[in-house]
């Protein structure tokens, strides 16, 4: 067994033009150096009964050793407002805030604090161990806490207020339900007389949902929250709860009052990481490890779903103490890609024995053609936002219903056991958070475990399987990414006669479908190799490379669902879930969209009348009438199979579509997805239903282009079979031949 | 939100229901009849007796067992002196020990020499 954690990293940026330089991040907890070289992915899968492992070695100064270090990473999103002299020598102040606690976590979680937490000074208002909120002031070797005697209702807002005045003077903590409903009402407000004196250190900054750590070595900031804050107030005077919870009330507090210190309004620059105060004193910040912005506030009352359309009722940030956005590991190689690389899927391998064990690790990044040019006429789209949102999926092992969905036994990679050691990695968009709010962002900038060459096949091993073909085939191809056709649009695909698109492009952004649309329509030929493709609407962070938004809205195959009101993405305001949901059904772009999932048992395609067709006829050639297509495969012997695709004119297969082929007998593990049943009833399986079933479709688009669809995931891994010597690949070569062909389809 | 819940499952395991054991014996990846179907989803489903799982040891030809924790974030258990080298010998093994841990009477390793 070849183990692939004792070296772990990532490669930034994913997407290199001959010319840039790509910088490798890496870290290991038991190597001090291991062998590193580049290697051009042929295949990825390492299974004897498939084309096994092929990998090209590409010579650079980087052949050699290369030296390795254990790099922590950190966890937890927080806001912080830098050290301000209006905030050092208050005699007294006071604070107040709506707050969404959503998990006890059994350690304190701050919620807004100018604290050191080595030293214990400063003041914080915090969820302690038991959910109980508490305010603490400490200074000078005194220390005064607050603690309420209930813990806060679990996701539900209360106002809470504190305040302080100097010694001789009193400490106040108010919380109140927002919820008037019985078993959630609670209200307590305590009050003490204290001695601390008012000498707060001079450097700290202010900290929402975390408090600065204080340690030099180590992370920033510690105790970190879960939850959501909304509209934070600060006032240089303690003034009774009722008033503070006017200042909170208010959307737009007067500004004009010199004490009122801070009055941050989380509802401006959602798309970004600013957070902006409202008051005179400009106590602008800006937040960490990407909490989730454009969530609903305490005062959103169900009349809007979009920050965009209700900005004052989306002034609330949820942060999570599992967040990451960057794990900031220092450069341990670069490589600047020479003149004339080969366009294609690399890595940077690190190799190394290790007790007598080999390990291989690789950082995967993509080598597009030189800007502005092509070196190939195929063109193969990465599918790297669809990599984003499966990145260190955990929820196999998370929860329950996989063992049954895949009618067998969970088969992991020896990556996952080591995935579960280092949860500080992060999760995938598949993924609830600690506190089981979904996870909606994932960032390219840390190790990702399961989205290279290892014994992970889903996504980018599959994908090899097509690059494997092409290479066999001796077919020249370039490759970009997902989210080059995001940045760059449809101009970047115009030049290339055939795109292709591989085995699972699931998740799509407004601009990469608008470059497939206009290419399709501008006379290009795509082939859509996979399943349940452009599916799910995302964004890419608007300035930060390699960052991508999901929200799972309330309908399709969602692994978690939006909290009510949350199903527009923070970066853009956009909708998320499903292109189908707002007209776009995949239907539209391929003729075939999501219909189910058939993760048992992978099946065969029998012809239709279509295939005979003049017009389509060149797909079939050398195929038999009867012959059944894609008998055979790695995945669960089929070329149907895992998640497959429809057409159906009602989500917008074109009248000029023809349906070639069909693969409608997918057994009892033939599930539709939860889009495609207007009702509840018994028999819609695949084993008594064909809604559940994948289609091959040739539709002709405009000025003579077209886009050939074989609606599943399994596809590319059934062209190997028998020496590539099978109708799989005999279909998809006729197909990419004809596609090449300049006459119109 | 949504989760999915173990405790959900609740078809009833008829420990005299041994011609199931049979069926699964002999062909632990299925195809599986219907009542079948609903005992291996019950097993499955519910966790009761583990959340028993592989990890390749060599793509395509080799597993080792593991067990899934009960308990989110806590660590998967590997069991690396139980190997397979097909995986309806795995699927039977497991089914064994859920068989045990559901209806406290165990299945004979080899069940297609009794005649239980």
């Amino acid at each position: 067994m070849i183990d692939s954690t004792k070296v772990v990293g990532y490669a930034s940026p994913w997407s290199v033009a001959p010319g840039d330089t790509v910088r490798f991040h890496l870290s290991s907890e038991v190597l001090d150096r291991a062998q590193a070289r580049i290697v051009r992915i042929r295949c990825a899968d390492s299974d004897r009964n498939g084309p096994g492992k092929k990998v090209e070695h590409v010579l650079s100064p980087l052949d050699g050793e290369i030296a390795l270090t254990d790099c922590p990473t950190y966890n937890g999103s927080w806001g912080r407002v830098p050290p301000s002299p209006t905030l050092r020598g208050l005699k007294e102040f006071s604070l107040g805030l709506w707050l969404f606690p959503t998990r006890v976590t059994g350690a304190d979680q701050s919620v807004m604090a100018r604290f050191d937490a080595a030293t214990g000074h400063g003041w914080r208002l915090f969820l302690d161990s038991t959910g109980r909120l508490a305010f603490q002031v400490a200074a000078d070797g005194e220390s005064t806490t607050l603690t309420t005697a209930e813990p806060v209702c679990i996701r539900e807002w209360i106002f809470v207020s504190a305040s302080f005045s100097a010694p001789g003077g009193r400490l106040v903590l108010a919380t109140e339900s927002l919820a008037p409903d019985g078993g959630r009402a609670k209200a307590e407000t305590l009050e003490v007389e204290m001695r601390v004196p008012a000498l707060w250190p001079d450097d700290l900054a202010l900290s929402f949902a975390a408090c600065l750590s204080g340690q030099p070595d180590g992370p920033e900031t510690v105790q970190h929250f879960n939850g959501k804050i909304d509209r934070p107030r600060l006032h240089a005077t303690a003034l009774a709860p009722a008033a503070i919870r006017a200042l909170v009330e208010t959307a737009h507090p007067a500004i004009g009052d010199p004490d009122l210190l801070g009055a941050w309004d989380f509802s401006q620059d959602i798309p970004g990481d600013r957070i902006v105060d409202l008051s005179a004193h400009a106590l602008h910040g800006h937040v960490h490890r990407l909490p989730m912005r454009g969530v609903t506030g305490a005062n959103w009352d169900g009349t809007r779903r979009s920050w965009t359309e209700a900005p004052a009722q989306y002034g609330a940030i949820h942060f999570h103490d599992d967040d990451i956005d960057d794990a900031a590991w220092p450069v341990a190689a670069e490589w600047t890609v020479p003149e004339g690389t080969r366009s294609g899927f690399y890595t940077l391998e690190a190799s190394a024995d290790h007790d007598g064990i080999r390990t291989e690790s690789h950082m995967i990044f993509f080598v597009r053609p030189p800007r502005g040019t092509t070196t190939a006429k195929v063109c193969v789209i990465a599918p790297t936002a669809t990599y984003l949102a499966y990145a260190n999926n955990r929820s196999r092992i998370d929860q329950t219903h996989f063992e049954v969905m895949a009618d067998g036994l969970m088969v992991f990679a020896p990556d996952d056991i080591y995935g579960q050691k280092h949860r500080e990695y992060g999760s995938s968009v598949y993924d609830t958070h600690m506190d089981d709010s979904g996870v909606c962002y994932s960032s390219a900038h840390r190790p990702i475990l399961n989205g290279r060459p290892s014994n992970y096949t889903f996504n980018y091993v599959n994908d090899t399987h097509l690059l494997d073909w092409l290479e066999e085939q001796d077919i020249a191809y370039d490759v970009v990414t997902d989210e080059d056709l995001h940045r760059e649009g449809a101009g970047l695909l115009a030049p290339y006669p055939v795109v292709l698109t591989m085995t699972h492009p699931e998740y799509t952004s407004k601009q990469m479908l608008d470059g497939l649309q206009a290419y399709q329509n501008g006379g290009g030929r795509h082939m859509y190799l996979g399943g349940n493709g452009f599916y799910w609407r995302i964004a890419f962070h608007p300035t930060r490379p390699g960052i991508i938004e999901l929200r799972r809205g309330i309908t399709g195959l969602r692994s978690w669902e939006a909290e009510a009101g949350e199903d527009c993405l923070s970066f853009t305001g956009e909708p998320s879930g499903l292109w189908r949901s707002v007209g776009r059904a995949p239907q539209r772009l391929t003729g075939v969209g999501f219909s189910a999932q058939v993760f048992d048992r992978s099946t065969f395609y029998r012809r239709l009348p279509d295939s005979d067709l003049p017009r389509a006829s060149f797909v079939m050639e050398g195929v038999d009438p009867d012959e059944r297509i894609g008998d055979f495969g790695l995945r669960m012997g089929g070329a149907a199979g895992l998640e497959i695709d429809r057409a159906d004119p009602d989500l917008g297969t074109s009248p000029d579509a023809m349906i070639l082929a069909t693969a409608d007998r997918t057994g009892p593990g033939g599930i539709p997805a939860p889009e495609e049943l207007p009702a509840l009833y018994r028999g819609f399986s695949g084993e008594e239903s064909s809604i559940s079933r994948a289609d091959i479709v040739l539709t002709p688009t405009a000025r003579g282009g077209a886009v050939f669809s074989v609606g599943s995931i399994a596809w590319c891994c059934s062209l190997s079979h028998n020496g590539y010597d099978n109708n799989v690949s005999r279909i998809t070569g006729n197909v990419l031949r004809r596609f090449l062909d300049p006459e119109p389809v | 939100m949504l989760r999915t819940d173990p405790t959900t499952a609740h078809y009833p395991v008829d420990p005299a229901r041994l011609d199931l054991a049979r069926e699964f014996r002999a062909a632990p990846k299925g195809p599986h009849g219907p009542e079948l179907r609903k005992l291996v989803h019950r097993f499955r489903w519910s966790g009761i007796g583990g959340r028993w799982c592989l990890i390749t040891v060599e793509a395509g030809a080799r597993w080792m067992l593991a067990l899934l924790p009960d308990i989110r974030g806590e660590e998967i258990r590997t069991f690396p002196d139980t190997t397979f080298t097909s995986l309806e010998d795995a699927e039977w093994h497991v089914f064994r020990i859920r068989w045990k841990a559901h209806t406290g009477q165990d299945l004979p390793e080899d069940f297609s020499d009794t005649d239980a």
